[in-house]
This record gives C-alpha cells, structure tokens and sequence, in this order.
C-alpha cells in the first residue's frame, strides 16, 4: 500500500540526494527578481525558439547526409518521400527565421527601454551575441540543402573571405574545407551548424541567465520577487505558444492561396527546395540571393564598386557591432542614451530603405525573373525524372546535367514526348526520330508499322523517310494477317528485348518464350539483309540490331554515328558526340534516354 | 586541528602555487590532446593544393570563327572533390580570333571575378570595319567587359578585368591554354591554390 508517509519518505530521500525538490519549490514561491511580468518573456521565448530548433534539427539530422551527391538527394527525400517531412524541415527553416527576427526585436526593446545601461552590460552583450548566434545559423544552415541557390549564395558569402588582407585565403580554404567547394565544404557547415551555432547558443542562454538573475538582484533589490510557476510560466508559454503559431502560418502559408489539388504536400508547403546544386561552373545558378536578413546588407554591398568591397562586408559591419558593443559605456554620458537610441533607429531605417530597394530592383528585372523562372523549371525537372527513376548513385545534379544537355543539344532535332506527359520535350524543328521510351515495345513497333514509320516520331522529318527501310516497312509490313502480325509483334519483343531496358524486365522475363520465337524471324523477315543481328547479317547497310538500345549501343551511336556499325556515311546530320561530351556524360546520357518514362497516358500501363 | 608532527609542511603560499601551476599544467596536457588532435585534422584543408596551371589543347585555331567571335570551350579534367573523382568539365574558356599577327589568338576565363558566375557573350549589332562588336556581360551582378575583358564600367561590380589566359605561342595553329581558376571577389588576380 502506498501510505502518505511512505510517499513522503521517498521524497525526501529524492530531496535530501537531489535537492530538486526544494529547488522546485523555491522556483515556485518567488525566484522571479523584480517580479512576474511580461518583461521577462523575452528570454524565455528565445529559449523556446532555440529549443524548437534543437529539437527539429535532432529529427532532421537523423535524414540528413552531407556530401556533394547527397545533400540535396537526402533533403530531396525528406521533403517528398518521408510522411511530414516537409513539415519537420519547414518548422525548422520558418522558426529560424522567427528567431533572427525575435533576436532583433529583443534587442530593439533593450535599446529603446535603456536595459542595455549598468549594471546589465553583461545581459545586454549576450543578447546581442544570441542574435549573431542566430544569424550564423542561417549563413551556416543555408548552404545544407545543396539547391542552387544555397551552394551559390553561400560560395559568394565564402567567397568575401578572400577581401581580408593576409589570412583570406587561408580562411577561405578552412570554410570551404580545401581549395574549392565540395564534400568537405557541406560537412564543415554541418559541423559548425549544429556544434559552434547549436553549442555556442546553449552556452549563452545559460550565460545569459547567470547575467539577467545577477542584475535583477542588484537592480531592484527593494522589490519583491514573484513566483515563477504559475504566474511567470503561463506568460511565457502563451508567448511560446504564439509563436509557435506564426511558424505554422509561415510552414503553411502557400496553402491558403491557389489550388493545390492532388500535390504532393512537399511541394508547395514548409521550405522551398531547388534544383541540386552543381560544382560545374557552366551550371551556375545567375539569380542566387541570400535570406531576408541579409537583404539589407547584400544592398548595401552592391552599392559599391568590385574594388571596395572590402568596406560594404567587412569594414562598416565591423565599425556598427563595436557601437553595439560600446552602447553600455556610451550611455554613461548625459547625451548618451538618446545617441544610442538615434543611431539605432537610423540603421534600422538603412536596412529597411536597402532591402526595400534590393527586392524592388529584383522585382523589375526581367533579367532577374527569368532566371528564377529557370530555377524553378529545372527544380521542377528534377523531381519528375527522380520520380520516374529514382536518384542515381552518382547524385541528382548528374541526371538533371544529362537533363539540361538533352534539352540544349539533343533538343534541336529529337522529340522526347507523349502526348498528354508534362515530360515531354519537343524540339524547336523535329528533323528526327523521337526517342521517348527509345527502345521499348511501343517504340520499336512504331518502327515496323507502316503507318507509322515515316510520321515525324520516325523517319518522317529524316534522310531516311524515303529510304530502303521505310519502303521495306510499307511494302512488305503492309495486309498482313493475323499470324503475321502476331509474328511482327514477337520479332518486336526480341529486337526490344536486345536493350534489356530495366522497365521491361518483368515483361522480357514473362514472354521469353516469344522473344526466342522472335529472334528466329528476325532473320526469316529478312532484317538480316541488311542488319547485322548477333551472328547474321552484316555490317555496313543498317545499323547494328545487336544490343539494340542497350546501354552500350547507345553510348556508341552517341559517340559517333557515323561508325560503320551505325549509320556510316548514311548519317547526314547527326554529330559525334564524343568530341563535346566526356564519356561519363555520354553513358549518363544512354542512362537517362533507358529511364522508366512513363507510358504515352492512352495506353493504358502495362503489369503495374 | 592537529598537525602530524613526522612532517614539514610546505609554506601555505609555495604549495597553494604549485598545486595551482600543476593543476593548470595538467588540465592544459590533458585537454591539449583532443583538442589539438581535432584541430590538426581540421586544418587539413591548408594542405591541399588546388588545380595548378595546366596546358590544354582546346581547338585549333582554323576552327574558330575569323571574325573574332568568342568562342566558350569546356576545359575537361579531373576533378577531386574529396574522395570522388570523376572527369567532368572543370570550367570553362573564350577562345577568340584577333587581328594581332602576334597573337591570333585570345583566351579569357568563362568566370567573373566578381562573385563567380559564368559571363555570357553577348553580340551587338553595329559592326566596325569587318569585326564584330560584343561585349561579355555577367548576368548575375550586371558586369560588363569589352572583348578584351576590360570592365566596361567605372562602377563595375567586378573588383578586376576577366582573366586572360596564356596560350602557347610554339604549339599554334593548335590552340593549348593554360587552364587556371583565380580567387573571385578581389582585385588582385590571384591564383586559386
């Protein structure tokens, strides 16, 4: 039975070890010096805005993965594919920013109520320096997502190092983690996030606590103190609780504006992601910004000449933090807290007047928005051909690489569309055959119908619409019967079956049968009269049907089409691709052209 | 309190200073050891070399076009990044003919030395005497250069003309550049290393 005095024994065992108990009660009665008010809130409302961001980031560090091929990809990931990351990952990007600005507020509050005058120097610099706490976490979280925006902004910001006469480059090397951006640039601010910004704000919200105890002790030692629990603790978490509020608004905000039925949530709530960031140079991302709080000083920074940058970044940040500084004393003067208070109030009002003038700049340039535009295209881009296929191991930034040089150089002759698939890539004039699903059942049978071989998905636009195979195909394709085009539909499934696509490899497993079958008509079909096809046939009139749209196949046609095992001297306007694209891109490129495209939307999908 | 008789205890002072100095002496050794451990393999960075100039071979000179159009060549090799290697455009170059018998041709760095991005070439239309007018504009900041890559602006967000590259004189008609990227944001033209 568990008797009251019994109770009271294991409390005061607990008490007598512990002391929690009677710390508990003297939290209770009266520990809040100068009495319970709303003034006091402040500090507990950062707290809160530094838990929620301890609390998160612990959550969001179970999913993240710093390096240059993983970044993106696992934030990619936690956005889309994990239940309620978007909303993990938008409560962590939407408090931070609460934070800077609660920060800013709190400090704005000091000056103008003169708390930042003896005996509170201490408190008033660890204010201060909890803002800058919560700056840095924004310069150094800023960059984990690897979009483009983050890799480029943060590479300028880093970039600045190099202003500082004598140890800039060395400084630049350390942040970046070697001589340019890569793994080592991720997992250094990775480091520096979670362990100087997470460590250093623990440690000066305890300081802060020692400092603001200590003051109110010495400040006000006539009045009374007030009982924390309940009266202060209900203050505070009301101020929690709206905050709390307002990270959910921000998490949620495009929700309550156009229509976002049958979205996934992670693309249009919590943080935005873009494109994966990308090392080549040739990538670069034109309309990188930093965040709203930086706003000010990056249009400050611009209205200086590439020479003098070195006093927008480094020089005038530096002069206003050692005023900050410097208020306390300052304020000893007569004049002095009415100069604290002006100086201030004018560099809020430089900030305000710059970051104004910085998004309106934006805002009216076309050249700006295009960009963006950009952006947000390929962002877009990547997250359909990640969920046609999946992230390759190499990284997101490779595929949307092959992405972007299909659509520049590929693009001008070939197709890559269905119809009714925001897939679709059309080219400015069609002049060749299109390659959606290159390969592939329907693809190949497009091929070996006479209807169809000479449309503009085929030869229709090419040399070859009125060449020996488009004649072959009407002449000898045409009035088949039943058994016939159940043949042609076999020697389909064989010629397709070469390519081993990974789409169809429950398809090729299940009609082997037919393929074998398949196989064998190729050559009664007489194909091998022209093409070679493993031991029949030879080179030299069409292309090779060995491997046919197997990777290895098509990285050669890539390479150069003009070898005898593919058009030879039949190719009029090809180019051999080797000669501008490495041999990674080009096997990147077969990769891409293999990938699960969906299937044209009126045919209904095969085995799924 | 009594003191044991068998000993001669320190003056207060002397020993309170050695039980400090040895006190700090030993938290100092002690903590040194993660400490400077992590701090030798965070400095590794400093040991890294970046790309050194290199010499590659980026066309021949008949291929480009006479009348001095910019040409963007990649430059392709490999890049270390961490432990991953891998072949992959490591930058880029405008290659551009000019009517200098002594130097045919030009090479300028694809890279701001503002803030890094890429310029674009851009073609105006007016021509003089047969050569084409164009100038490189930077579509980040708005930095423009003229085709010699000098700042075309007194207040040009760029802190110094675009980099020219060398080009070996003794291997022409074949064009080999040497191939280097330079610190952006400053004015000094400083080799990334």
């Amino acid at each position: 039975m568990n008797t009251p005095s019994k109770r009271k024994t294991a409390g005061a065992w607990l008490d007598d070890r512990t002391g929690l108990l009677t710390a508990m009660r003297t939290c209770s009665e009266g520990s809040v010096r100068g009495g319970v008010g709303w003034r006091h809130v402040w500090p507990a409302a950062i707290l809160f805005g530094f838990a929620v961001q301890a609390i998160t980031g612990f959550f969001l560090w179970m999913f993240y993965s710093p390096s240059t091929q993983t970044a993106w990809e696992s934030v990619y990931y936690l956005q889309y594919e994990v239940a309620g990351g978007w909303l993990l990952r938008g409560i962590h990007h939407y408090n931070a920013q609460v934070l800077v600005a609660l920060t800013g507020l709190y400090f704005l509050w000091i000056v103008c109520t003169g708390a930042y005058r003896r005996p509170r120097e201490f408190v008033f610099w660890t204010a201060v320096l909890m803002g800058l706490c919560a700056l840095g976490g924004c310069l150094t979280g800023d960059l984990l997502p690897w979009d483009q925006n983050s890799y480029h902004a943060t590479k300028t910001r880093v970039d600045f190092l190099n202003l500082l006469p004598l140890v800039g480059g060395t400084l630049h090397k350390l942040a970046a983690g070697g001589p340019e951006f890569g793994h080592h640039s991720l997992s250094r601010f990775f480091a520096l996030h979670v362990g100087m910004v997470g460590g250093g704000f623990v440690l000066l919200l305890i300081l802060y606590h020692w400092f603001a105890h200590r003051a109110e002790a010495t400040q006000r030692p006539d009045v009374p103190a007030g009982p924390y629990w309940p009266d202060q603790m209900l203050r505070n978490m009301a101020a929690a609780a709206a905050l709390m509020a307002v990270v959910l608004l921000l998490v949620f905000q495009h929700a309550f504006a156009g229509d976002h039925a049958g979205e996934a949530p992670g693309a249009y709530l919590g943080a935005g992601l873009g494109a994966p960031g990308d090392l080549d140079p040739a990538n670069a991302y034109n309309a990188a910004r930093p965040e709203w709080s930086f706003r000010g000083l990056y249009g400050f920074s611009n209205l200086f000449p590439g020479e003098m940058k070195i006093v927008p970044i480094f020089i005038v940040p530096g002069i206003v933090m050692a005023f900050v500084f410097a208020m306390p004393f300052i304020a000893l003067r007569k004049w002095g807290h009415p100069v604290n208070v002006i100086v201030v109030g004018i560099l809020l009002l430089g900030l305000v007047v710059l970051s104004y003038a910085s998004w309106k700049h934006d805002w009216d340039d076309p050249g700006y928005l295009e960009d963006v535009a950009q952006g947000e295209l390929e962002a877009g881009r990547a997250r359909l051909l990640i969920e046609i296929g999946g992230v390759p191991p190499n990284g997101a930034a490779t595929l949307l690489t092959t992405d972007r040089l299909f659509r520049r150089q590929c693009a001008a002759c070939h197709d890559h569309a269905a119809e009714g698939h925001d897939m679709s890539v059309r080219a400015e004039e069609t002049t060749a055959p299109n390659l959606y699903r290159f390969a592939s059942r329907e693809q190949v049978a497009g091929f070996l119908d006479p209807k169809r071989v000479t449309t503009a998905d085929y030869f229709g636009n090419t040399a070859f619409r009125t060449g020996d195979m488009a004649d072959f195909v009407k002449e000898s394709l045409a009035d088949l019967d039943e058994e016939e085009l159940e043949e042609v539909e076999w020697i389909v499934m064989a010629l397709s079956a070469e390519a081993r696509l990974p789409s169809q490899r429950e398809a090729d497993k299940n009609d082997a049968k037919q393929i074998k079958e398949g196989r064998e008509l190729i050559d009664g079909y007489g194909c091998t009269g022209c093409h070679k096809f493993h031991d029949k046939g030879s080179l030299g009139m069409g292309p090779d049907l060995t491997g046919y749209g197997s990777e290895e196949w098509l990285a050669g046609v890539i390479s150069d089409p003009n070898r005898t095992r593919f058009y030879g001297k039949r190719n009029d306007r090809m180019p051999a691709y080797h000669e501008s694209m490495t041999p990674q891109q080009i096997l990147w490129m077969a990769e891409w052209l293999r990938r699960a495209w969906p299937l044209p939307a009126d045919e209904p999908a095969a085995g799924q | 309190m009594e003191q044991p008789s068998d000993s001669t205890p320190d003056p207060p002072a002397r020993r309170g200073f050695f039980a400090k100095a040895l006190a700090l002496g030993l938290a100092a050794a002690a903590y040194a050891v993660p400490v400077l451990s992590g701090l030798a393999a965070a400095l590794n960075p400093l040991r890294q070399k970046g790309q050194a100039g290199k010499f590659y071979k980026l066309a021949l000179l008949d291929t480009l076009p006479e009348d001095g159009t910019p040409q963007k060549v990649a430059v392709i090799d490999q890049r270390v990044n961490a432990w991953t290697r891998s072949i992959e455009p490591i930058g880029a170059v405008y290659l551009m003919r000019t009517r200098d018998a002594s130097e045919p041709v030009r090479a300028i760095q694809v890279i701001c030395p503002h803030a890094g991005c890429s310029v674009q070439f851009k073609e105006t239309v007016e021509e003089e005497g047969g050569e084409k007018v164009g100038e490189f504009y930077c579509p980040c900041h708005r930095a423009r250069f003229d085709l010699e890559g000098v700042r075309l602006d007194a207040t040009s967000p760029s802190p110094r003309d675009l980099d020219t590259l060398a080009i070996d004189p003794d291997k022409l008609p074949e064009v080999w550049v040497e191939f280097q990227n330079f610190q952006t944001g400053i004015a000094a033209k400083v080799p990334q290393a």
